[in-house]
């Protein structure tokens, strides 16, 4: 079946990508620019980096932008999924959904109408167990963006390994967070997984922080060989 | 044993719908709907039958006329209910939800009780003849055979209500 992946550049899309691929043909990714910061869809501050991951992974990206007010966005997303049905004649969609039912119900719906599959491969997945996974598929993402209390400006750009899962595992469970983020306490973006052909290399970045909030923003980067 | 019925017709959708409940208790084999045999249902203490993708309807035309005569306690989930509808002859009609939505326990069970919200992905579903345990606005949606231990939840428990799925494989026959 030849499917697209909606894709944030992200730890979870980046695992349910690889996920699908042993069942299926990946064909395309589809990204959301969302405006609003707010947005509980889409919004993620490495968005852009997309557009560096698609030619990493030598797949082709259809952006679409959206203002992000909250029941038009969705219909910027159906309009985005039309687009790679014409374009790539997808015949589902993958997300890297794990808990969000608002998020899940949302694209379920989208697929719905369109008479699409929708896979969500990480569904209902143990957070921890999510990250360890994540680290030992060999998938290597950033901590680019923070919104809960503990996590200060020491997490910022930092890489997510076994290290970082354990420190992630602790906060936890002392704060009542969610360890792999899926509340939106961490975002993260992706420079390294094993269908990259190329990897990421920051060369300009730029951190803005705030007590438990902050971005780490990719300003410039460029693929290396691996 | 616990014996968890796959009923996706890509490998893909088990990692969504089986998954999730192979992961609540440690005691279980799953086993694809068309791998079944007599000797499976035989062998097992309970059988779970687990719902798939809401595009996938492969399912209804698979073997399970074993439904309609074992006095093995089952729980239906989803596709899971359809089938069991089927085995007793019971119509499915279409009706889609996706989506959070309200549950009401309307006749006193093993598996829930009171009033919670439910996880809901479905575009058939079917009940007449049943018992009805629960409803949501006012459709049956938890279902139970007269006399048998066979239940059927045309929501998805594992997604909100693991009490549910839990209470059926600790609860005594």
């Amino acid at each position: 079946m030849k499917l697209g992946v909606l894709y944030s550049g992200g730890k979870d899309s980046t695992l349910a990508l690889m996920k699908a691929k042993l069942h299926h043909e990946i064909v395309c990714l589809i990204s959301i620019i969302s405006k609003n910061e707010e947005s509980y869809m889409f919004h993620t501050p490495n968005i852009d980096v997309t557009l560096l991951q698609s030619q990493a992974m030598e797949l082709p990206l259809i952006r679409a932008e959206t203002k992000g007010e909250k029941e038009k966005e969705l219909e910027d997303l159906k309009n985005a999924i039309i687009e790679a049905v014409k374009r790539y004649k997808i015949e589902g969609i993958v997300t890297g959904a794990v808990r969000s039912t608002y998020q899940a119900s949302r694209v379920q719906r989208i697929c719905h109408e369109l008479g699409l599959w929708c896979f969500n491969p990480l569904w209902l997945k143990n957070q921890i167990e999510l990250l360890y996974e994540i680290v030992e598929k060999g998938i290597q993402p950033i901590i680019s963006g923070i919104f809960a209390e503990p996590l200060d400006k020491s997490y910022l750009g930092a890489a997510i390994d076994k290290t970082m899962i354990e420190k992630l595992t602790r906060i936890a469970e002392s704060h009542h967070i969610n360890p792999a983020g899926e509340g939106g306490e961490i975002e993260t973006t992706v420079l390294d997984a094993p269908v990259f052909k190329k990897k990421i290399k920051i060369t300009k970045q730029e951190t803005t922080h705030e007590k438990f909030t902050g971005v780490f923003k990719i300003i410039d980067a460029e693929l290396v060989k691996k | 044993m616990i014996l968890i019925i796959s009923t996706c017709a890509d490998k893909l959708s088990e990692l969504e719908f089986v998954r999730p409940i192979a992961m609540l208790f440690e005691e279980h084999i799953i086993q694809h709907y068309s791998q079944v045999k007599q000797a499976d249902i035989k062998a097992a203490e309970k059988i779970i039958i687990a719902g798939t993708a809401l595009k996938d309807f492969e399912y209804l035309k698979g073997e399970f006329g074993w439904l309609s005569n074992t006095d093995k306690p089952v729980l239906g989930i989803c596709s899971g209910m359809q089938l069991i509808a089927q085995a007793y002859g019971i119509e499915l009609e279409e009706f889609v939800a996706i989506g959070p939505g309200p549950i009401e326990i309307i006749a006193e069970n093993k598996l829930a009780s009171g009033k919670f919200n439910a996880y809901f992905l479905h575009t058939k579903t079917g009940a007449g003849g049943f018992k009805t345990l629960a409803t949501t606005n006012g459709r049956p949606c938890m279902i139970k055979h007269a006399e048998k231990e066979i239940y059927g939840c045309i929501f998805h428990p594992e997604v909100m209500n693991e009490d549910i799925i839990m209470n059926f494989v600790r609860n005594e026959k």
